[in-house]
């Protein structure tokens, strides 16, 4: 394979990858209606089930059968390993079949700067980013600090301690743009997971924390929590009164995508079928269940303008997780 | 008192014939999963987690939930008879597991880790009944500095099995830690010794290792030594003429190791993070610390399997304590447990009980209920494992490899997983026949990045200064357990010994 990083050379290789075969060789997929309801649809799951990814998928394949939008056989396979690796090399491996699909998540952008991945996220054909996990910034329902006014200016008397999981990962990427913008210092501590790192919260090793808001209602709810600052374009209702960093004018533009994405190179009315679809999905009130029970903002963009998106996180994760050293 | 009605009240809605039954599949669901090498509860949990959508979320729960105790119950047959942890926290059970069988008590040896279990199970749930408030505040005090010195306190292990060949097992933790250092480090986002590999950025995962060098390192050993070849003998000697079942001396000694066990256990299961593998590792060694024959831990000590076995199973009802009344599950398995209560649209957090107090008092009440069922399972299942020992071991020995290796590549289906536990497997044997501890690499392939992660998140906090164990209240706490436990006890147990007249039951 070329390793090509222009996009511009890239997408109009792809093009004329796709395009050939349509004008000239009339392949047999295009040829047949789409979705043929002979076909199974081989759905890859890159992580195991009950995760976030796990979730979303399901909750999608229950809205296409509820209401019927896919005529054929939908078959949903859990490939683990790799941190997504294993699953969306398993649908870049499948390259022009219409009938493989899969659900992205933020693996899907740090997963390719960790490991040497033959798979770029511009790689697939994009389908629809739907929702994106966005960030909210907790103090423990003790401290001192009520507001992020209070954060700021204490911030800026002595640097915080905020935890996240991971480095290579936006709950590290987060913070860093924010405190850039709104001036102040702080120790990013990193934790293997948002158990181990609301614990220290609590225990008072920690000065704050980030994190997503789905995992931690509970304890925001119940007072042992409290909310300042929420990185996504517009507030959950579980979290209403707490502003977004563009409120405060220290619009970052990081989140997580949660999308759609079928296997590279397939034909462009396969592509338009799947928007089609989609569009009808996030309307449906099983959707709508399924964004206010994980917290996630409901963000929705179509096609290239989904590439570009990935395109754009990618690029901005590198820009910063290279300045830090984390990457190189 | 309250408590004691909203028990009756949980008790009521366990005991319909539907979550009756739906307990029941649980438990032999998790008795089959944790007799498997490799695969443990929270890989049985994730693939049956999507079959219980449709169903009842409190019948769900309690099935989710006997699955996950209950594989504490099935892990430990196999590293009784084949020196095969069947998933991590019954590593600690072979150490005196095998033995016990080896000297021809398999029987009483899979008897007494029923009871054990049993006995730890339950003591936990009557704490999680009693004082599940109380020991939220536990779950609540510990931060990195806090895991540093739990992770200190479980690497006293080491020093407990390292024992007289230190140079042997040092080396052998040593490469134990190196290998733990293997994946992306966790403050810098830098792979270390990943060669580029999407498979080795999470690092090392241990079962692959603790099968291979354990399970095929002790076959290997047997042929090497020509077990095949001694016609009918089986894998262990099996002595017609021994008991099946435990002997009065076999309960009389291990009464005190089972109460020890059981408190430790908790504690430690309640520390989200900490569970039931370092719990069962540091009952072993207390135990063996208050021993008055501490030299006989290794050889076949029925204390040395009842103290891990109490201590895994106390764990896991104790893990039970953060996911209910804080909503932070304390492991692997509890993080799929909290899924499935997102799942279901319930919130976990500190008002979950008082919200759902049906569903939180049915599952403690279906825990007692589950730890009898799985107590009344055991007793029965044990003939047939028995028979196991029998059977000639060029016949068991390659259906060991193949369980072994379908172990490995069920829990995430990788290939590197299992090539990993075939070249654990080879230097196993090595390390058998030349006198290393294979024990010590795993204990430091699993404490060693616990260890670091929290120290170096602890120096982050601090910026660089260690009073920062000395200004918490927690760490302090563990500091003195420490003292007690490796200072004040061994020296008390010495000083009675050697005066002559201390009571066969221990204090």
């Amino acid at each position: 394979m070329f390793n090509i990083n222009n996009t511009w050379l890239r997408n109009s290789l792809c093009a004329t990858l796709v395009a050939a075969p349509v004008a000239f060789a009339a392949p047999t997929y295009a040829q047949e209606v789409y979705p043929s309801a002979d076909e199974t649809l081989d759905w890859t799951i890159a992580f195991g089930p009950g995760g976030g990814n796990d979730i979303m998928a399901r909750t999608i394949i229950d809205i296409l059968k509820k209401y019927e939008l896919y005529p054929g056989d939908i078959s949903p396979e859990n490939r683990a390993g790799g941190s997504g690796a294993v699953g969306w090399g398993y649908l870049y491996g499948q390259s022009g079949n219409p009938y493989g699909i899969s659900t992205t998540s933020g693996s899907f952008v740090t997963t390719p700067l960790q490991a040497d991945t033959p798979w770029q996220p511009s790689d697939f054909t994009p389908v629809a980013l739907l929702a994106t996990d966005d960030l909210v910034l907790v103090v423990n329902g003790s401290s001192e600090i009520q507001n992020i006014e209070q954060f700021i200016a204490a911030a800026n008397a002595g640097p915080m301690n905020i935890g996240g999981t991971g480095t290579v990962n936006v709950d590290f990427i987060v913070p860093t743009l924010f405190a850039e913008k709104a001036g102040f210092e702080f120790e990013y501590v990193s934790f293997n997971s948002m158990a181990d790192q609301t614990t220290a919260l609590l225990s008072d090793a920690l000065d704050a924390m980030v994190g997503n808001p789905g995992e931690i209602l509970g304890m925001i709810d119940s007072g042992d929590l409290r909310p300042l600052v929420y990185s996504g374009a517009s507030v959950p209702a579980a979290l209403e009164g707490v502003p977004t960093m563009g409120d405060l004018g220290y619009d970052i533009g990081v989140s997580m995508p949660r999308g759609l994405i079928l296997a590279p190179e397939v034909p462009a009315a396969v592509q338009d079928w799947w928007i089609a679809t989609m569009k009808k999905v996030v309307e449906t009130p099983e959707w709508a269940d399924y964004i206010k029970t994980n917290t996630l903002t409901p963000t929705v963009i179509y096609g290239e303008d989904f590439r570009t998106f990935l395109n754009n996180t990618k690029d901005g994760f590198e820009v910063v997780l290279r300045s830090v050293g984390a990457i190189d | 008192m309250d408590v004691f009605g909203d028990l009756l009240m949980g008790l009521s809605i366990a005991i319909t014939p539907i979550n009756m039954l739906y307990l029941l599949i649980g438990a032999i669901v998790g008795m089959v999963v944790g007799v498997i090498p490799g695969f443990g509860p929270s890989a049985g949990l994730a693939i049956l987690l999507p079959v219980t959508f449709g169903m009842d979320p409190t019948g769900a729960i309690m099935m989710l939930a006997a699955i996950y105790y209950g594989a504490m119950y099935g892990g430990t047959i196999t590293s009784i008879l084949l020196n095969t942890p069947g998933e991590s926290a019954t590593v600690a059970s072979t150490f005196d597991g095998y033995p016990l069988a080896k000297k021809g008590r398999a029987g009483p040896a899979l008897v007494m880790q029923a009871v054990a279990s049993f006995v730890g199970g339950t003591v936990g749930v009557i704490l999680i009944t009693i004082l599940a408030p109380m020991f939220s505040q536990v779950s609540r005090s510990f931060g990195p500095p806090e895991y540093f010195l739990l992770a200190m306190m479980g690497m006293l292990t080491l020093v407990v099995m390292i024992g007289t060949n230190w140079k042997l097992g040092l080396i052998s933790a040593l490469i134990g830690f190196a290998l733990g250092t293997v994946g992306v480090d966790l403050e810098t986002g830098q792979g270390r010794y990943t060669f580029g590999s999407a498979e080795l950025i999470g690092g090392i995962y241990f079962i692959p290792v603790a099968i291979g060098l354990f399970g095929l390192g002790e076959l290997f050993y047997s042929f090497y030594v020509g077990m095949h070849r001694s016609g009918s003998g089986g894998i262990v000697q099996y002595d017609k003429e021994a008991s099946f079942w435990p002997s009065a001396e076999d309960f009389l000694t291990t009464r005190m190791t089972m109460v020890r066990g059981s408190i430790l256990g908790f504690v430690v299961g309640v520390i989200p993070g900490a569970g039931a593998t370092i719990a069962s590792l540091m009952a072993y060694s207390t135990e063996r610390s208050v021993s008055k024959a501490p030299e006989k831990f290794g050889t076949g000590e029925m204390a040395g399997l009842v103290a891990p076995e109490t201590a895994n199973n106390a764990a896991s009802s104790g893990a039970m304590i953060p996911l209910l009344t804080l909503g932070i599950p304390g492991s692997a398995s509890t993080a799929v447990l909290l899924a499935a209560f997102m799942l279901w649209g319930l919130r976990p957090g500190p008002l979950f009980m008082e919200q759902n107090p049906e569903l939180a008092w049915g599952l403690i009440a279906s825990m007692y209920l589950g730890n009898m069922i799985l107590l009344v399972i055991s007793i029965f299942a044990i003939p047939l494992f028995v028979q196991i020992i029998k059977v000639p071991y060029r016949i068991l020995g390659p259906i060991v490899v193949v369980i072994c290796t379908l172990g490995t590549f069920s829990v995430h289906a990788s290939f590197i997983e299992t090539y990993l536990m075939f070249a654990a497997g080879i230097i196993g044997f090595f390390m058998r026949l030349y006198g290393f501890s294979p024990a010590a690499l795993v204990l430091a392939l699993v404490l060693g990045p616990l260890a670091e992660e929290a120290l170096r998140q602890t120096l982050t906090i601090s910026r660089g200064s260690g009073m920062i164990f000395l200004e918490r209240q927690a760490s302090l706490w563990i500091i003195g357990v420490t003292i007690v436990l490796v200072i004040v006890l061994p020296l008390m147990s010495r000083y009675g010994r050697s005066s002559g007249t201390a009571e066969k039951a221990g204090t």
